[in-house]
């Protein structure tokens, strides 16, 4: 059996128990998130491209409060889904998890430090497929720290200066639910400037994700403008974890620390 | 860098410890730069990335954030927020290639007038040398 046929069978087995399940249909226009509520429809179930589910998860939660829906994850889903669940914008006991393990090729492409679903802190779960180990990191994070200023300068301004501000990277980003953005206040970002002036959209957008970048790379991916944004979401994670250590979407009972006092979570200025 | 070059120097100060250190300063004639602009905040807390990128974007070639001592916090916490952030604004500063030093966090409470000649003195040398911001700006 391959893959996709055995998440359509462990999907059909629980359908009945559930409101539905949020997967993505693949149909001849296209591919689209979709609630499977009819099992003969799972013959249109993909995995492929993928696609931040967990946005739509919150979305249809807060939408029917009472429902109870299954949701095909990856890894980086279920991380996304750690932090939201942590932002009051999902109730993880309200949703079963199709945990689905990315393959070694998948988790290369995405330099996926943690491919497998970490399905131990859901009310309800099933793992499908066999969890590989984690890729190494993207090379360009070891080579920055040889990089001069001045190359790193060079190197953003080129990158940022393709941004045609489409907000794309903030649109696909499960972690980006707020309701009014910085990105959107004239105060930070002027209205009819492209590309945006350096560096408050590209810096705010990155100081934003401190403490909540979970590495699906949706954001690059998304980019039509190719802009490799997930170097610096790297870096930036990277600082969270020797700083403040901690790491976005891993520990379901550890709270954000940027808003708690030192007490709750201390900062090991000493690396600052 | 050129002998005449000023450094403008923004700098976020507390109402209730550092901008009073400010005052007291002055107050006490002591010499400090007229190179910074204070901005009087409630908390250093209040400071956002925002506004520490945007004063930068206005032609601040440095920025000082200066707030009361952890555990003086006319807000208990405030400033537990600022000695967490502001690290992770100059590292990332530095990451797209922005010299980290152009940001700088220190802790001035009322009584710290001389403190405050010092470390504004001190600052705007350190931006002094690095020179004008203009480059590191432009796009």
């Amino acid at each position: 059996m391959t893959m996709i046929e055995q998440v359509r069978a462990q999907v059909t087995e629980k359908l009945a128990e559930l409101d539905g399940v949020i997967g993505l249909r693949q149909t001849a226009v296209g591919t689209a998130p979709y609630l499977f509520q009819d099992g003969n429809s799972l013959s249109q179930l993909v995995l492929n491209p993928r696609y931040p589910l967990a946005s739509v998860v919150s979305l249809l939660q807060k939408r029917y409060p009472e429902a109870r829906f299954g949701v095909v994850v990856r890894g980086c889903d279920v991380r996304a889904l750690v932090e939201m669940t942590k932002r009051e914008q999902i109730d993880p006991d309200r949703l079963h998890l199709f945990g689905v393990a990315c393959i070694a090729e998948e988790a290369e492409e995405c330099h996926c430090a943690d491919p497998a679903p970490d399905l131990t802190a859901w009310p309800t779960a099933e793992l499908i497929g066999t969890p590989v180990e984690g890729a190494p990191p993207n090379p360009i994070i070891a080579e920055y720290e040889t990089m001069s200023l001045e190359e790193r300068r060079t190197f953003w301004k080129q990158q940022f200066l393709k941004c045609i501000k489409c907000y794309g990277c903030r649109d696909i980003c499960p972690e980006c639910f707020c309701e009014s953005c910085a990105l959107e206040d004239p105060l930070w970002v002027e209205r009819g400037v492209l590309a945006p002036s350096f560096p408050m959209f590209h810096l705010i957008r990155a100081m934003h994700m401190a403490s909540r970048c979970v590495a699906c790379r949706q954001c690059e991916l998304a980019c039509p403008a190719h802009i490799p944004l997930t170097v610096l979401y790297d870096l930036i994670r990277r600082d969270v974890g020797d700083l403040l250590e901690y790491a976005p979407g891993a520990d379901i009972a550890a709270a954000p620390p940027l808003a708690l006092t030192l007490e709750e979570a201390p900062v090991r200025t000493e690396l600052a | 860098m050129n002998d005449t070059f000023e450094p403008r120097i923004v700098a976020f100060l507390c109402n209730w410890c550092s901008y009073a250190g400010a005052d007291n300063a002055g107050i006490a004639r002591m010499e400090s730069p007229a190179n910074v602009l204070p901005i009087r905040v409630m908390c250093s807390g209040r400071v956002s990335p925002e506004m520490i990128l945007r004063a930068f974007r206005s032609g601040a070639d440095g920025v000082l954030v200066l707030g009361c001592h952890i555990g003086d916090c006319h807000y208990i916490s405030g400033n537990h927020r600022t000695i967490k952030r502001v690290p992770l604004v100059r590292n990332l500063l530095g990451y797209v290639g922005v010299n980290p030093d152009r940001l700088r966090l220190d802790w001035v409470s009322s009584a710290e007038a001389p403190k405050f000649a010092k470390v504004t003195r001190e600052f705007v040398e350190t931006v002094r040398a690095l020179g004008p911001i203009a480059e590191e700006m432009e796009q």
